[in-house]
């Protein structure tokens, strides 16, 4: 049973909730009280006044992996489970945004089912989406709205009924009205106007009395203060008819003609007996942003081992780019299917740009074309002002049907940040599907999610549950391909020279997940019997968890291979899997022979020069590989934080000397120091003229058996020519022209 | 291939980032997420030359995550519910302390950051008490890149309020000229370069590279120049409402021999100049593009009758097809009209397309015309009607590039634009 508890600000209704969990709790329900108000003092009176730290401090303050319920659940009296929501200062942030994020927390803890109860005390009248997420259907299954006489009260009360009706029709949640006395004149007869009007009972009717203040200066509630008190047995009746099960009412709206006349009219018996049960719904009953919200966040399962979270997330560093941009990146890359982004304009401009340098550089330069990157498959419901307001749920639903009317293959929704603040339920356009265009969505809600890699891990993740086909069977001699990266120009050319390996020994790729493929081989994907990583940075390695967890994948033991040394053991082991040894010994027989000749030629000039890289990568076997084959010497290793990956990874056994999470501004010590021949950073900046070399790794390398060598030779180059190219003097002439 | 990307162009919060970072010495926060600042960072960074760039010991990660253009408060989940104010307070602090020479702070709110509201105002009051600041609070959400500029442009003078001067003969303000245009810098050095033939000197470039003394000597000047419509009419109005200055509304942007001579001669009338140095100057390129255009035109006989297609705002597409139609003789096939609300010049356009019999071609969408040998488009463009099939060539005139990087300074605009174009042309016709 999930109770909810609404009314206007400051009429008891947290006093009331405290006060029939307790009662619930003696009569042998066990309750949850969860309080959803920004000030969190809900469960003041169950905890003997004890403040509880709120369930949005601690996710503030924590990171994901971390997350422990005991942190913000406390027993309370009578064994009373506590939880406080709390949120922002008054006249900050976005309350409402807090109680959507409680409730997504809420669920990974897998609460629900732990009591026979749970209470939700809630803020206010239905405001916004996020205040509205207790009544939204999956949650509150009873609703009771607290209410005194005054005016103010009684159109609090009304304007809930209108956000309950714009969620449920005429079904029925209502379980009455509990009046909490105020003491005014004729303060039954109007609550009871209001009821006949709108067709609900009074459950209970609470008088003013002493007997609150006196239990709530001993921080009780009645049931532990005076039990026996008369106010007590008013709430052990309530609470033996809620656990009994109270009869459900249709909410039935009030105009604010209707209410005014009722409450402030005439006589209140007249008004009582005229106005009759039925009453006027509201016909403009549209409550501003009256939205349902996401509660439930289906790839996040912090609650059990499976934790798919990116690096930056995990560890609750400064977020990268956005999860709705990643979420895009990876979705575009089905061709057949159609891509709608529910956002403003600039979120999904600002994301195609991203999305579309790769390709266009591509074509510029190479003259071949990226499809994905270049004309992705993508449109936007434009959110504006109105969708801010009223809710973006009906534009969203307008799109769709524009995009069914093209008959694509399937439909994937992302939301940005707007529509998570606000709290629209993209889920809900699933339902708008057919057989012929399923539609799947992606609630990134911008980087509410997290970062972009946590956008490509989720889309991955999301678009693996609810499109491959498990009852496909495997069949010999297919692969897989996961997660090439599309933003990276060389991407195409590693697919292809696998994809010629793979061919040479009669094996053929299945789908490439997700990198230019369609509907049909992604639901396929099962065909595969093997699956090959393309990478093995930190998000592929949780993914590679999450195949075998959810799909029992077997993967092979390497990512794809780069280097010399990496392409060898790759081939080899590949062919040892398919018997195709002697075709893999054919493949590494025609490039050793080219790659020991160069690295013999380049040892001549490098022999014993000194290397010192400063980068971001933290796999980089390819490269020390060629440049150790070459006699080069690393001088220093030094690894800076990534925001894409952790823990550097080297199979080359040189001894040489690796600094992680290194301090750039050491940089400059470390070089007078090391004195290293060549330099290679990221991104170059100015060296001491004693380095001969002074070079850039770019983030993207070159593929193959020779990806490496390029450098290396270059280096070979410059140091037998002493070059360091004369423009680098001119540094002086843009300081005082541009600068 | 697909058609599906009509609607994906570019963006108001962009041009209100584009307008703040057009003003030198300014620095304009971001109040939002790091996704939302990378693409602006990069343009802005290309486009004018400032600083060296990409060294993490710059700018390290924080606010500026290793760009140094348009830091950013990196708003998460958290700030979303609690309000975005100490991430506020720590990037001004950074910013004071890592930028202490700015002229300029601007604070622009993303679309997410518009909706918890953080009281801008307030915060940066309380970190600096000595400097103005403009702040958009809500740029817009799903508005154009137009609008957007306007609105930040706007809200600049109405920070900055710049005071009446004693006007100053023969000047002239540049409005409506943008880093977000392709060739933002040879544009503005051509027109300076053209006037000043004439004796005519450009006073404030508005949002275009002019420093904040130059915006607040913007009273000085005799005339302002609207040069695109859509991107400066606003402001001209409101220049027009609070200094008295007159504003000249450009017959589109001077694109082609014609319509330069005409933006010369209109300038020169109204401020007692003489055009006579530019149109010479003019004169001098019509016959260099003369023999190049014969010789086009008698081995293949084109450009007459070539088919082209052009996308831009509607003084854009009027001023391409004017130059298009008249010195070539060519043929306009379609038109993809960008911020299309901003239609102050959708009627002229309409008029000169239907003068040459081509009523209707404004609603022809270039992605599915596949008609079109020339095509001037962004770059996004034409590349996805290379990935549609179509074979055409692309000439860019808007970002974002194909990624081309220009080191000579290129105009559009102008004689030496003029020159370009007719290069361009000829080049894509002789095949």
């Amino acid at each position: 049973m999930e109770i909810a508890i609404y009314g206007k600000g400051g009429i008891g209704k947290s006093t009331v909730a405290a006060n029939l969990s307790a009662a619930m709790s003696m009569n042998g329900s066990s309750v949850l009280q969860i309080g959803c108000d920004p000030k969190h003092d809900s469960t003041r009176l169950l905890l003997g006044g004890r403040r509880l730290d709120t369930a949005l401090d601690y996710m503030r303050n924590t990171n994901p992996p971390d997350y422990n319920l005991n942190a913000i659940l406390a027993t309370g009296f009578a064994g009373v489970g506590c939880i406080e929501a709390g949120g922002p200062q008054p006249g900050v942030g976005c309350a409402g945004r807090g109680i959507i994020s409680l409730f997504e927390l809420l669920s990974t803890f897998q609460l629900k089912g732990r009591y026979d109860a749970t209470m939700y005390d809630v803020l206010g009248d239905v405001v916004c989406g996020g205040f509205a997420v207790p009544i939204r259907r999956e949650y509150a299954d009873t609703i009771f709205i607290v209410t005194s006489g005054e005016f103010m009260a009684l159109y609090a009360a009304n304007n809930i009924l209108r956000g309950i009706r714009n969620y449920d029709g005429s079904q029925a949640r209502v379980g009455g009205v509990i009046l909490n006395r105020r003491g005014i004149d004729d303060e039954a007869d109007r609550v009871q106007a209001f009821c006949s009007a709108v067709g609900l009972p009074v459950i209970a009717d609470i008088p003013r009395s002493s007997a609150f203040m006196e239990a709530e200066a001993k921080n009780m509630t009645l049931a532990e203060s005076s039990p026996k008190c008369p106010e007590a047995i008013i709430f052990d009746l309530l609470a033996k008819a809620v656990i009994n099960g109270v009869q459900k009412h249709e909410a039935r709206p009030l105009s604010d003609e209707d209410l005014e006349h009722i409450v402030l009219g005439a006589t209140f018996s007249e008004k009582a007996e005229a106005s009759g049960i039925a009453g006027d719904i509201a016909t403009s009953a549209n409550l501003p942003a009256c939205i349902e919200a996401q509660a439930k966040n289906s790839f996040l399962d912090f609650s059990s081992s499976k934790r798919y979270l990116s690096k930056s997330v995990a560890n609750g560093e400064a977020l990268s780019s956005c999860a709705f941009n990643g979420a895009l990146y990876v979705a575009t890359q089905i061709r057949d299917a159609v891509v709608i982004a529910h956002a403003p304009k600039s979120c999904v401009y600002i994301s195609y740009n991203g999305m579309g340098g790769t390709g266009r550089r591509r074509l510029f330069e190479r003259g071949s074309l990226l499809p994905s990157s270049v004309s992705p498959n993508l449109v936007a419901t434009d959110m504006g002002e109105p969708e801010m307001v009223f809710g973006g749920m009906e534009k969203l639903e307008q799109k769709v049907a524009e995009v069914m009317a093209g008959k694509p293959k399937a439909i994937i929704i992302a939301s940005a940040c707007p529509s998570g603040i606000i709290g629209d339920d993209i889920d809900q356009a699933r339902a708008l599907g057919n057989a012929g265009t399923p539609i799947f969505t992606l609630k990134a809600d911008g980087n509410m999610t997290g970062d972009y890699s946590q956008g490509t891990m989720m889309s991955y993740i999301e678009l693996a549950r609810q499109v491959i086909d498990t009852r496909v069977q495997p069949e010999e001699n297919l692969v897989n391909i996961l997660f090439e990266r599309p933003s990276y120009r060389n991407t195409p050319e590693l697919f292809e020279a696998v994809e010629g390996y793979l061919l040479a020994m009669g094996v053929k790729v299945n789908c490439r997940f997700l990198c230019e493929t369609d509907y049909e081989s992604l639901a396929g994907f099962n065909k595969a019997a093997l699956n090959l990583l393309a990478n093995d940075d930190y998000s592929t390695r949780q993914l590679k968890g999450f195949f075998e967890t959810e799909f029992g994948a077997k993967f092979f033991g390497r990512k794809l291979p780069i280097g010399f040394g990496d392409t060898v053991d790759w081939l080899r082991e590949i062919g040892g899997i398919y018997g195709k040894q002697d075709v893999a010994e054919s493949i590494v027989a025609l490039n050793k022979e080219r790659y020991e000749k160069a690295t013999s030629r380049l040892r001549a000039s490098l022999e014993g020069k000194r290397l010192m890289v400063v980068t971001y990568s933290h796999d980089l076997d390819w490269l020390l590989g060629a440049a150790v084959d070459s006699g080069i010497e690393i001088a220093k290793l030094c690894i800076i934080k990534s925001s894409s990956d952790e823990g550097f990874r080297t199979k080359i056994s040189d001894g040489f000397f690796i600094e992680e999470d290194y301090d750039i501004s050491k940089r400059e010590a470390d070089i007078a120091l090391l004195k290293p021949d060549i330099l290679l950073s990221n991104y170059t900046s100015n060296a001491p003229s004693e380095v001969a070399v002074v070079d850039a790794l770019q983030m993207v390398h070159d593929t193959g058996f020779f990806a490496g060598l390029d450098y290396i030779e270059r280096w070979a180059g410059l140091l037998a020519l002493g070059l360091r190219g004369e423009w680098e003097n001119d540094e002086r002439l843009f300081n005082q022209y541009y600068s | 291939m697909n058609d599906y990307l009509t609607s994906i162009t570019p963006d108001g919060i962009s041009g209100a980032l584009f307008a703040l970072e057009g003003v030198a010495g300014s620095v304009v926060l971001l109040n939002g997420p790091t996704g939302c600042r990378y693409y602006h960072s990069g343009i802005s960074e290309r486009q004018i030359l400032r600083q060296k760039q990409f060294d993490p010991l710059n700018f390290n990660e924080r606010f500026f995550f290793g760009q140094s253009r348009i830091p950013s408060t990196f708003l998460d989940s958290g700030d979303y519910i609690y309000g975005g104010r100490d991430k506020l307070v720590e990037g001004l602090e950074y910013i004071k302390e890592k930028l202490p020479n700015h002229k300029l702070l601007a604070i622009v709110n993303t679309p997410g950051a518009a909706l918890i509201g953080d009281d801008l105002e307030g915060i940066v009051n309380n970190v600096f008490s000595d400097i103005d600041a403009v702040l958009l609070e809500t740029p817009g959400y799903s508005t154009d890149i137009c609008a957007g500029f306007e609105t930040g442009a706007l809200a600049l003078l109405e920070t900055l309020n710049p005071q009446k001067k004693p006007v100053v003969d023969k000047t002239v303000n540049l409005l409506g000229l943008s880093l977000f245009q392709k060739y933002f810098k040879g544009d503005l050095a051509e027109l300076k370069r053209l006037l000043g033939l004439c004796g005519i000197k450009v006073n404030c470039a508005l949002c275009a590279g002019s420093s904040i003394e130059e915006i607040m000597d913007i009273g000085a000047a005799a005339l302002n120049i609207v040069v695109r419509h859509e991107y400066g009419i606003r402001a001209a109005k409101y220049l027009e409402d609070t200094l008295g200055t007159a504003y000249m509304l450009c017959d589109g942007p001077p694109i082609g021999f014609g319509p330069t001579e005409d933006f010369v001669v209109d300038i020169c009338a109204r401020l007692g100049a003489d055009p006579g140095p530019a149109l010479e100057d003019c004169g001098r390129a019509r016959a260099a593009a003369y023999m190049h255009v014969w010789r086009l035109a008698s081995s293949v006989g084109l450009p007459r009758g070539a088919r082209v297609a052009v996308e831009g705002t509607y003084s854009e597409i009027y001023a391409y097809f004017k130059f298009f139609i008249g010195y070539f003789g060519m043929l306009p096939q379609a038109a993809c009209v960008f911020c299309p609300e901003m239609d102050g010049m959708r009627h002229k356009t309409e008029e000169l397309l239907a003068a040459h019999g081509l009523s209707g071609l404004l609603g022809r969408d270039i992605m599915s015309d596949g008609e079109s040998e020339l095509v001037f488009a962004s770059g996004a463009t034409i590349s996805r009607l290379v990935g549609a099939g179509f074979r055409f060539v692309g000439v860019e005139n808007a970002l974002p590039s194909m990624g081309y990087v220009d080191v000579i300074d290129k105009t559009h605009l102008g004689v030496a634009g003029s020159m370009l174009i007719v290069e361009q042309v000829l080049n894509g016709l002789l095949f």
